[in-house]
């Protein structure tokens, strides 16, 4: 039990980095389905830069600062150029499968080395606690900083001016225009920022849930962490509590396949796109999504 | 400017794109340290150079022409079908189920038929499953056709592994087809090349000469408009991803019965997001699917050539991929503004000058 | 009178065309003093809300100069949050408050001082402070999309004077407001006036301007007809420096010889009920008949069930309860059902008029026949020659241009794009037509001729529904009329007087 549950929130970390990026994007009102590919261009930047300079806290920085580049990337086309937003965010996908696949053949030959990972750090006092101490509280700064996250994000939104400014753009972008503040510029900085945590995201499972970048390596997270937005009905608590669901699902899977259970791996690997497919079903009719949630905004000039 | 001024614009818009994404591809490899003149060179021979080279470019089209009429039409009716992959992957893994456990004995006269229609079933049923959950649970298919994607992938790992794996359990892959459920070739070109050229025709006479088409194409245009003329959008997008599922898995049958002859994971090496740049390259038109698809091709045929003699990874495809979207999908949006929307008739009509 | 005081703002040659060539605003002239209540008169279309848009910088025009307080301000750089600093605020007439959020909320969202953090306790007892200070009385806690349309438009005034506005510019207060709301509102502006504030009055209804404004200025397709101090007009100077020219009445041919009236209605709506989007919009078992030969209007404001009514009469929205007979006859729910049975759907709106931009006019043309009119798809099949040689035809006999019928009905101008529903709509003789603002955005003469092609089916003996959020369009046309308020017919009694009509519309008098 206590293992699963550490599996759980383990797992649950990147998903959680990923979907308070996307949270942050689409309550300004964008649906940014190239999170898949930003995570695997963090994955890929913050592990190759973390090889390099032998550090695993600059690999961190350099996933950031490329999930930030590859938003910004999204944001021209789609916000200033005003091109589909699921048209631009496939063909982000595709660009970073092909750029990353090309760099790392470029930079490593195919013969990828391990790198630097950034390893468990106990929380002194809180970790020696019965049951929920190891855990909860005997993980990768990737956990905590996602858990952490969470709340500053939800604080964002609800108590600070930005945050008022962001939810009035996703809500009701003409409104917020009529009220001076810049639609754009507000949607083009939430991707930008979202774009980061995704980044981070994808370093968390090149820097500490495993030591080497494989391409492909975020097979499908990134589309997860948009469900789990969803799912979380684009709250920040709920937002956790569907990564956790989610990390848990996970969780479940691999101690299945550790225990020998006599059941094909394939299924297990199916059981979080199918339970994604059932809960979507069940929630999205009646989930609360913002009004303007995937609607340019083009005032008439 | 007349609408053959207007199809030549459109075509150099294309072949802007195309120079574009390979101009970039060319300069990232030589960042990256490789030359990028003999790779592109490479590129050219390996997908034109020679008549097993034009084979391989013809082979690799087939699956992207039937996946990107579906996601064309798909487009057009404003549904955002991301699924063809796995609509192909399940269309492989039912006309394998067909051809090596149900009917393996049957004559070809009856096993082949049967092989290709039940994979375009089972891309259909595919389709459908994300065309049911936005008509009656709201679910987003854009969602819902990328998870579906993921199930596909494991459904065919399932298979491979299990029910459908070779009678010697060496591989995970299926028995090989029986030559009655092959498709009729003449070398490597199987009969399959030309049904999916065929239904190139025939998706254009769909949406432009036929009734259902209409409305298919009214509901893309502008769903609640085409409410008011009594005809339900929720009903034509269902329709509309099935059948867009049906193409893709025929692709997926074709693959198997015409090209591997069996089915293994990773049967498609993506075809089913690369369909999204063919659709979009053809500017969602069903014929002009056909030089987009052959396109893309080449690209995937030359690729390969690339790898092995200039050892660069074939992984550039999909740059040059995301570059024709990006490109092409932007054109668009920079030419519908131009003609403007119905917004543009209702300013005309503050001051007309007619009273 | 106050013509000679202080100038607030002043707009010169302001010149804006949307689409090429067609301007929607050829240099006018606007002036505002310091201190007065000023109203901007004009039709619908006639360039009011642009004019406006210019003002508070959510529209650029294409040639003209802004004055705000004796200092020249540069259009480049102009912009919302710009004119908001100098002084200059717009309540819209499509709300501009953020429905989800609270009032407190929105009136924190875009304070241009705003510190870093939102403390709502903060923000709630400023607001508080502002509405004492103006006397508005606006629940602060509540999310706006659970107020009343009355609590919504003083919390917007109240947001915008916050904003520390001199110029308050109000576009058509008063049409989604009850007579007690108006009259609020009214001393409201008063008080502001008091105050030193300046006031725009956008409005169509004479009535009020007279009452409220001091001064006005007229628009008359997108150029100034006038401006009038409000002691020297009278309601005739400016009804036709607001129309242009008086236009002769309406002649309706004779009433044709009826049925007898033992035959059932063409149309008849019996205990109809439908959800609504609003509480007041939900409709509440209707009750109608529309014999041959008549046309009976069906008056009202927006959002009283208006909206809801078209979409179940076009076959969009399923009754909770009740239905619709024609000739007697129970029909489906559903636009083919009612289509089949001989109904046709006349809107001037554009989403429901059934009108697809990116569609040629032959396409259009033959929208709603995809299912049943055999001239244009038989098998399954569209059959686009035939199509085009009917959209040639009827370019030619309703004088649509262009008659191209390859063209995107886009580049038709509004009045071109309406005369093709209509001969749609009316082409097949309809016994039973359902028209709902039929003439909403056209400009005089294209209106002449959608309500001629409407009396002329009067003649030949349909029964036609009429309604209309314009009064005088009703009245104008109707053998009879009934108010549809808060989702319930209320009968309008023969000979009553626009004020008694305009009484029963806005709820406050019963019948």
């Amino acid at each position: 039990m206590e293992a699963l549950l550490e599996a759980a929130v383990r797992l649950a970390a990147p998903l959680l980095l990923a979907a308070l990026g996307e949270l942050i994007v689409e309550r300004a009102g964008v649906v940014n389905i190239g999170v898949e590919g930003t995570m695997l261009t963090g994955a890929f930047v913050g592990f190759a830069a973390a090889v390099a300079s032998d550090s695993a806290g600059l690999g961190v920085a350099a996933a950031a600062f490329a999930g930030c580049a590859v938003g910004a990337l999204f944001a021209f086309f789609a916000i200033a150029r005003g091109t589909d937003q699921i048209v631009v965010g496939m063909a982000v996908n595709l660009l970073a499968v092909g750029a990353t696949g090309l760099a790392a053949r470029a930079l490593y030959a195919g013969a990828t080395p391990s790198g630097p990972t950034l390893s468990s750090a106990a929380l002194p006092f809180a970790s020696d606690l019965p049951f929920v101490g190891p855990a909860l509280f005997a993980h990768t700064p990737f956990v905590y900083a996602a858990f952490g996250l969470a709340l500053v994000v939800g604080f964002a939104l609800a108590r600070t001016r930005a945050g008022l400014r962001l939810r009035a753009v996703g809500e009701v972008a003409r409104a917020a225009d009529a009220e001076g503040v810049s639609v754009a510029r507000v949607r083009v900085s939430a991707i930008v920022l979202g774009s980061g945590l995704a980044g981070i995201a994808g370093a968390a499972l090149s820097l500490a849930q495993s030591d080497t970048f494989t391409e492909g390596m975020t097979a499908g997270r990134g589309f997860i962490a948009l469900a789990v937005v969803i799912f979380g009905r684009w709250s920040s608590s709920g937002v956790v509590l569907a990564a956790l669901f989610f990390g848990l699902a996970n969780a479940l899977q691999f101690r299945a396949q550790a225990q020998g259970f006599d059941i094909p791996y394939p299924l297990f690997l199916m059981f979080p796109y199918v339970v994604t497919l059932t809960v979507l079903a069940f929630v999205a009719a009646h989930a609360r999504a913002p009004a303007d949630l995937g609607t340019p905004y083009h005032r008439e000039r | 400017m007349n609408r053959r001024d207007e199809r030549l614009i459109d075509v150099a818009r294309a072949l802007f794109a195309i120079g574009l994404a390979l101009a970039a591809v060319a300069l990232a490899l030589a960042l990256l340290g490789f030359a990028p003149g003999p790779a592109l060179s490479a590129l050219a021979r390996g997908s034109l150079g020679s008549s097993a080279a034009l084979t391989a470019t013809v082979l690799k089209s087939t699956p992207l022409l039937l996946t990107g009429l579906g996601v064309a039409l798909c487009f057009r009716c404003g549904v955002w079908n991301i699924g063809a992959e796995g609509q192909l992957l399940v269309g492989a893994l039912c006309a394998t189920a067909v051809a090596t456990r149900f009917l393996t004995d049957a004559p070809a006269g009856v096993l082949l038929p049967a092989v290709v229609a039940a994979g375009a079933l089972g891309g259909f049923a595919v389709g459908a499953i994300a065309g049911a959950l936005r008509a009656s649970r709201g679910v987003s298919e854009v969602i819902s056709t990328i998870l579906l994607n993921f199930v596909a992938i494991q459904l065919v790992a399932l298979a491979v592994h299990g029910p459908l794996q070779e009678a010697a359990g060496a591989y995970p892959k299926s028995d090989p087809f029986p030559a009655a459920a092959l498709l009729p070739a003449i070398g490597r070109w199987h009969l399959g090349i030309a049904i999916a050229a065929l239904l190139a025709v025939a998706t254009e006479g769909l949406l432009f000469r036929t009734a259902v088409g209409f409305r298919m194409r009214a509901v893309g245009l502008a769903p609640r408009a085409a409410r008011f003329a009594g005809i339900s959008p929720e009903r034509i997008a269902l329709f509309t991803l099935g059948l867009g599922g049906a193409l893709a898995g025929l692709a997926g049958a074709f693959e198997v019965a015409g090209v591997t002859g069996q089915l293994y994971e990773g049967i498609s090496p993506g075809h089913g997001y690369t369909a999204i740049a063919v659709a979009l390259l053809a500017k969602l038109h069903p014929l002009a699917v056909i030089p987009s698809a052959l396109f893309f091709g080449a690209l995937e045929a030359g690729a390969g050539a690339m790898q092995r003699e200039a050892g660069v990874p074939a992984s550039v495809t999909q740059i040059v991929q995301g570059i024709a979207i990006l490109v092409s999908a932007t054109f668009a949006v920079a030419a519908g503004r131009r003609r403007g929307g119905m917004a543009a008739g209702a300013a005309a009509d503050a001051v007309e000058e007619t009273a | 009178m106050h013509s000679a005081a202080v100038s607030a703002v002043r707009l010169r040659g302001i010149t804006k065309a949307f689409t090429r060539n067609v301007p929607v605003l050829r240099s006018v002239d606007f002036e505002i003093a310091a201190g007065e209540i000023h109203s901007l008169l004009g039709e619908n279309g006639a360039g009011k809300s642009t004019l406006m848009n210019v003002l508070v910088g959510l529209v650029r025009p294409d040639a003209g100069t802004l004055v705000v307080a004796g200092e020249p301000v540069e259009f480049a750089a102009f912009g919302p949050a710009r004119a908001a600093r100098c002084g200059i605020g717009m309540v819209h007439q499509h709300s501009a408050l953020v429905p989800a959020m609270t009032v407190v909320e929105n009136f924190a969202f875009g304070d241009p001082d705003g510190a870093l953090l939102f403390r709502p306790a903060r923000s709630r007892s400023a607001v508080q402070a502002l509405a004492e200070r103006f006397d508005f009385e606006v629940p602060l806690d509540r999310r706006v999309e659970d107020l009343s349309v009355g609590e919504r438009q003083r919390a917007e005034i109240l947001r915008v004077l916050g904003r520390g506005a001199r110029v308050l510019i109000l576009d058509e207060p008063t049409s989604v407001l009850t007579p007690g709301e108006i009259l609020r509102l009214f001393e409201s502006l008063r008080r502001l006036r008091e105050a030193g504030c300046s006031v725009v009055f956008i409005s169509h209804k004479l009535g009020e301007v007279e009452e409220i404004a001091d001064r006005v200025t007229i628009l008359r397709r997108g150029r100034v007809a006038g401006v009038l101090d409000i002691a020297e007009a009278d309601a005739r100077t400016l009804g036709r420096k607001m129309l242009g020219r008086d236009f002769a009445p309406l002649e309706r041919a004779g009433r044709p010889s009826v049925a007898a009236a033992s035959e059932p209605p063409l149309l008849q709506l019996h205990g109809l009920s439908a959800p609504g989007a609003t509480e007041a919009s939900r409709l509440r078992g209707l009750e109608l008949a529309v014999g041959a030969g008549e046309i009976v209007g069906v008056a009202g404001i927006d959002g009283n069930g208006q909206r809801e009514l078209e979409e179940v009469l076009a076959g969009v929205r399923a009754p909770s309860a009740g239905g619709l007979r024609i000739r007697g006859e129970a029909v489906a729910p559903g636009a083919r059902s009612l289509r089949a049975a001989g109904l046709a759907h006349l809107s001037g709106d554009r989403e429901t008029s059934g009108l697809i931009a990116g569609f040629s006019l032959a396409e259009n043309l033959i929208l709603k026949g995809s299912y049943d009119d055999r001239r244009f798809f038989r098998r399954g099949c569209l059959d686009l020659a035939a199509a085009r040689a009917a959209a040639r035809d009827v370019a030619a006999r309703y004088d649509v241009t262009p008659g191209d019928p390859d063209a995107d009905i886009a580049v038709l101008s509004g009045g071109n794009a309406q005369k093709l529903t209509v001969a749609r709509e009316l082409d097949g003789d309809p016994e039973v037509l359902v028209a709902v603002n039929p003439v909403r955005g056209l400009d005089v003469g294209a209106a002449r001729f959608v309500h001629e092609r409407l009396i002329e089916r009067r003649a030949a003996g349909a029964a036609i529904l009429l309604i209309s959020t314009e009064l005088d369009e009703v009245t104008a046309l109707s053998d009879r009329i009934v108010a549809l308020v808060r989702g319930a017919f209320v009968p309008i009694p023969a000979g009553a007087d626009r004020a008694e009509i305009g009484a029963i519309l806005l709820g406050e008098a019963r019948a």
